[in-house]
């Protein structure tokens, strides 16, 4: 079996609310698994699932073979969590509430010890290890959550939007940082930003209303579903005459126009070359592709309300 | 086996070792407060209660309820700000331990800290008391107060799971817990009861606390109406606390 994480048609509902619906996935070992959505999608509500925190109402999900239902302990063994809020002990300095940690998952000090100022270095923390986290910024106190749930050496990490209130710095050091665990780990993270995605996750799924909306990877997201032959022609002069030339053109499936700037939206990539021979090359100050972003796939999929 | 649990309380002794010194001042000066204003205070006015110098009357009162109230106190605030406010609980929840070793963890922490302080009071009165007790009494006595801080750190434990808004807590405390120590015979004897409600006082596991310390200490004995009840409220709110917890962390 090469899938470390295994829903199968997961429900959760809170009093008649449906947050997720009938949800199924699967998630290869090793990879990183990114889960989009606005507010609200029901993100955090799969990762409480899959922590053994709730309860699904419908279905039975596994992690590593484990059914959350029947085998919550042998999951719990094998799963780091960092939750969407930091959930520090305060009253423990930062060293202590990692060896807690270590503790509640059956270590001994001695095997603790060493794993502690490893990844107390690696964090940036060692100099501050004995200081109480309400000391901490919101920055260095995500970064000892994360440092927390990797203290066990878990097999598969769920990360809900970790780098939330990261400055660029760490968020890029995190960054690297989940990209070298891949290998030994799987990792499953929720995110509201689509460079992050972008960068880190071998698969991505955009998610809402407790459904699957696309799954794939990067690429294959931005190929699918954005409007990919959206061409920016900004013109030198005569602007309002091609706006009804555009008009006409049965190849040109939309038009938007700021000033003299317009976007146009074609048929297929075929389209251009007849484009060209419609527009007069003298009036053309600048013509290019509109690179597709991963953010123009979850606003298309999502749609541009905000959620109350 | 409860492997868990003992991480659990180490953490929460861990934290009262850091603060002892500040807790016990503030957790002494209502207990002595009474001593001195009610035993002392009195003192000309009430020489005897059946017998008993009226300091060492209340005295026996006073530390057990300074031991109950600190575990009521630790297990109900603690549960509920490991809970709502630090979310403590969702992180030892994502562990390989059970609920099981939390919520015992949790009721052993409200057992010790009424076990530490009870003990405090207990030595401060001793030295401050002219007359001395008799040392064979002080099993029975320490028996006692370790069933009723064990019922009392259980009462807190379900309050603090099932109460979300804090001044609720407060509600219970000064409306529920407060009452039924002062009802108890603390600073009377239960004699001044009209006989018509005598019985239900002494259903009362407070009664059984706060008698049955007294009687303990004084004779050595706890009435075997007393132990029972202790024994029996102990087990039965220990039985709802595992199960009230359980069943919360399920929703
Ligand atoms: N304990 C709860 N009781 C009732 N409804 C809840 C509860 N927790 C979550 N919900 C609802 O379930 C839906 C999904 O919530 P969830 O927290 O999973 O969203 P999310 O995708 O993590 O959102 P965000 O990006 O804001 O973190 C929301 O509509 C929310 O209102
Ligand atoms: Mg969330």
């Amino acid at each position: 079996m090469n899938f470390a994480i295994t829903l199968h048609d997961i429900t959760k509902s809170y009093d008649g609310f449906t947050a997720v619906d009938a949800f199924s996935l699967e998630v290869q070992r090793g990879t990183v698994f990114g889960l989009l959505g606005p507010n609200g999608a029901g993100k955090t509500t799969l990762i409480k699932i899959l922590t053994t925190l709730m309860r699904p109402t419908l279905g039975d999900a596994f992690v590593e073979g484990h059914s959350v239902l029947t085998a919550g302990k042998d999951v719990r063994r094998m799963i780091g969590v960092v939750p969407q809020e930091n959930n520090l002990d305060r009253y423990l300095t930062a060293r202590e509430n990692l060896a807690l940690h270590a503790r509640l998952h059956g270590m001994r000090p001695a095997v603790y010890n060493p794993r502690l100022d490893e990844l107390l270095e690696m964090t940036g923390l060692a100099g501050r290890q004995h200081d109480f986290p309400d000391t901490f910024s919101g920055g260095m106190q995500r970064r000892l959550v994360v440092a927390r749930a990797l203290v066990h050496e878990p097999r598969v990490l769920f990360l809900d939007e970790p780098t939330t209130g990261l400055d660029p710095q760490s968020r890029r050091s995190l960054w690297d940082h989940i990209r070298g665990l891949r290998r030994t780990m799987t990792v499953f993270l929720t995110t509201h930003y689509m460079d992050e995605a972008d960068a880190l996750c071998d698969r991505i799924m955009i998610m809402d209303h407790g459904h699957c909306l696309a799954d794939g990877t990067a690429t294959q997201l931005k190929d699918a579903f954005s409007r990919a032959h959206t061409y920016q022609v900004e013109f030198r002069n005569d602007a309002d005459r091609y706006q009804g030339v555009l008009a006409g053109l049965p190849f040109v499936k939309g038009v938007e126009r700021d000033g003299s700037l317009f976007q146009i939206t074609l048929a297929d990539e075929a389209s251009i070359k007849p484009l060209m021979d419609h527009l007069a090359g003298s009036d053309i100050r600048r013509i290019c592709l509109k690179e597709p972003s991963l953010e123009d796939v979850f606003i298309s999929l999502t749609g541009e309300k905000v959620r109350e | 086996m409860f492997r868990g649990a003992f991480s659990i309380w180490g953490r929460d002794m861990l934290v009262l070792r850091r603060s002892i010194f500040s807790e016990l001042v503030s957790v002494i000066a209502y207990p002595l407060t009474l001593y001195l204003a009610f035993g002392f205070g009195l003192k000309g006015y009430i020489t005897a209660v059946n017998g008993v110098p009226y300091p060492l009357f209340i005295a026996p009162g006073l530390i057990s309820m300074t031991a109950v109230n600190a575990a009521f106190d630790e297990s109900s605030w603690s549960m509920w700000f490991h809970r709502k406010v630090q979310r403590t609980i969702e992180e030892y929840r994502v562990t390989p331990v059970t609920v099981y070793d939390i919520v015992i963890g949790k009721i052993f922490s409200g057992f010790s800290q009424g076990a530490v302080k009870g003990t405090v009071v207990f030595l401060v009165i001793l030295i401050l008391t002219p007359f001395r007790i008799d040392y064979a009494n002080l099993p029975m006595y320490l028996l006692c107060i370790a069933l009723s801080s064990m019922t009392f750190s259980c009462l807190g434990t379900i309050c603090g799971t099932v109460i979300d808004k804090p001044e609720n807590i407060g509600r219970v405390q000064s409306v529920v817990i407060v009452p039924l120590i002062f009802m108890a015979g603390i600073f009377f004897p239960l004699s001044s009861y009209p006989s018509s409600i005598l019985p239900l006082i002494q259903l009362l596991p407070t009664t059984a606390v706060f008698e049955g310390a007294r009687d303990a200490l004084l004779t050595g004995t706890i009435p075997s109406q007393y132990l029972v009840n202790l024994v029996l409220s102990a087990a039965f709110c220990f039985t709802v606390a595992v199960y009230t917890f359980n069943r919360k962390m399920a929703e």
